[in-house]
């Protein structure tokens, strides 16, 4: 019995097996190719520290009139009236206040429907106005209160609306604090001083007090780990030190000896 | 690169596997693409050289240039049972055998026998597809799955969910799903393919045997 199998020419199995590794390698060296050629851009977006009403705290030195000349910076951000809670009230106010004088006016056939809306338009833009004069005035006063009490370097002569030390320091502690916050009880509070040496480094951190949170003081400990590679020299070269109370929502700034 | 190097081992492990699955399933690709195009083409040119020649003998004589055809091997099989039914056996007097349908009988089994041969010789590695197509989905959704269960890990120890640090520990995870799925369809696909081509020279095999036993039984009763 002849059997034809012997003079078939299958493709034998181990040319197929290295043709495939072949082409596995091509595609992946294909693929790293075009990797290279066009490689992922990841655009780390620069921090920006716009604090509206401790202004400009991205360089402490720059609102301080102490290097005002050496230190030519970009002007602070337009001051942003904290509005936008006007609409409601100011519509549901006119209402109000015009129905009890209805009555009143029926005899006077004179004022015609046109007449009336014009002086409701007045009305509204009057009260538009004076509540946003009232809100620009309170945001300045909360500027003018932040930098008589604790604005401008320490030991700047001047009083502007620029960032003290330890305005910074909070900025950037906080900014730390948004990326590691993490706890476990209802509302921890921790608070630490921070030692700052002349070049900027940090030197010292102590926990002083501590609700007894650890998961809070772990995120705490990062958050000033993270942010201390942001620290600059501290005005005049001197050693700073300041405490900071450290909450969830926030950091406020504690007791502050030189 | 980066990605597929920064992945945990677990991660490696599983991409390695796929990787391999992967090059094992294109070589059998490669290798039953030329096998059934092969199979086709000789298998036409088989049937148009049985129908054009009037004698087995004949035919029998230059099966040798369709050997990739599964047909030949049937119509080899066939043909030496029917010699041997027909031809006088020595041992045995008469013809008494030869003119019976028993011999029709032995050469119809002959053939069936060689059409299971046939269709397992088909058939072979068709198996590793299929599971390379069901099963790499799992193992690479298996390496995602580790994948991010380490990520989490990394998140709970450094605290932080920001998106940076969630992010390439999914990324890197999710790779190895990717890469069991470009395992998995070329593979689905191809078994599909072949599946429905085998199942076409099954076909012709079946009418093959039918043909040739029709011209055996004629030839016998005609005697």
């Amino acid at each position: 019995m002849s059997h034809p199998t012997a003079a078939r020419i299958d493709t034998g199995a181990g040319v197929c097996f290295v043709a495939s590794a072949v082409i596995h390698l091509a595609v992946f060296l294909l693929l790293v190719w075009w990797g290279r050629l066009l490689p992922p851009q990841i655009a780390f977006q620069e921090t920006y520290y716009v604090d509206i009403v401790n202004l400009p705290t991205a360089d402490p030195q720059a609102g301080t009139p102490a290097q005002k000349t050496e230190n030519s910076d970009p002007a602070p951000p337009p001051l942003v009236p904290q509005a936008m809670t006007l609409p409601v009230p100011v519509k549901m106010s006119p209402k109000i206040t015009v129905k009890p004088s209805k009555p009143a006016v029926p005899q006077e056939a004179a004022e015609t429907e046109s007449a009336f809306a014009d002086r409701m338009e007045k009305l509204k833009r009057n009260r538009e106005a004076r509540r946003e004069e009232a809100d620009f005035e309170k945001s300045l006063g909360k500027v003018k209160g932040a930098s008589s009490s604790k604005a401008g370097m320490p030991g700047a002569s001047g009083v502007s609306a620029g960032s003290s030390y330890a305005d910074f320091i909070k900025s950037r502690l906080e900014d730390a604090l948004k990326v590691t916050s993490s706890y476990s009880s209802k509302s921890p509070e921790v608070f630490v001083r921070l030692t700052i040496t002349a070049e900027g480094k940090l030197a010292r951190m102590k926990i002083e007090r501590s609700s007894g949170d650890a998961i809070f003081e772990m995120a705490v400990r990062r958050a000033v780990d993270l942010a201390s590679e942001k620290f600059v020299a501290p005005p005049n070269r001197t050693v700073f030190e300041n405490g900071f109370v450290f909450k969830p929502k926030g950091i406020a700034s504690g007791s502050s000896r030189k | 690169m980066a990605i597929i190097l920064g992945a945990g081992i677990i991660v490696k492990l599983v991409l390695l596997l796929l990787l391999s699955f992967s090059v094992v399933s294109w070589a059998i690709i490669l290798f039953k693409f030329f096998q059934v195009q092969r199979a086709n083409s000789e298998s036409e040119r088989f049937m148009d050289f049985f129908w054009k020649s009037k004698r087995f003998d004949a035919i029998a004589a230059q099966v040798d240039r369709f050997a990739n055809s599964p047909l030949t091997v049937l119509f080899n099989e066939g043909y030496s049972e029917l010699k041997k039914v027909v031809e006088p056996d020595s041992k045995s007097d008469g013809s008494a055998l030869s003119t019976d349908l028993g011999g029709v009988e032995n050469v119809s089994r002959a053939l069936r026998r060689a059409t299971n041969s046939e269709i397992t010789r088909l058939e072979k590695y068709l198996t590793f597809l299929a599971t390379t197509g069901s099963t790499s989905p799992f193992i690479g959704l298996f390496g995602t799955v580790w994948g991010i269960m380490t990520a989490f890990e990394g998140i709970g120890k450094t605290g932080s969910a920001s998106l940076a640090v969630v992010a390439p520990g999914i990324a890197e995870a999710l790779i190895a799903t990717a890469i069991g799925l470009v395992a998995a369809i070329p593979a689905v696909m191809a078994y599909n393919h072949f599946q429905h081509k085998i199942r076409v020279l099954i076909n012709e095999m079946d009418s093959f045997s039918t043909e040739f036993l029709n011209i055996v039984q004629r030839n016998i009763a005609g005697k």
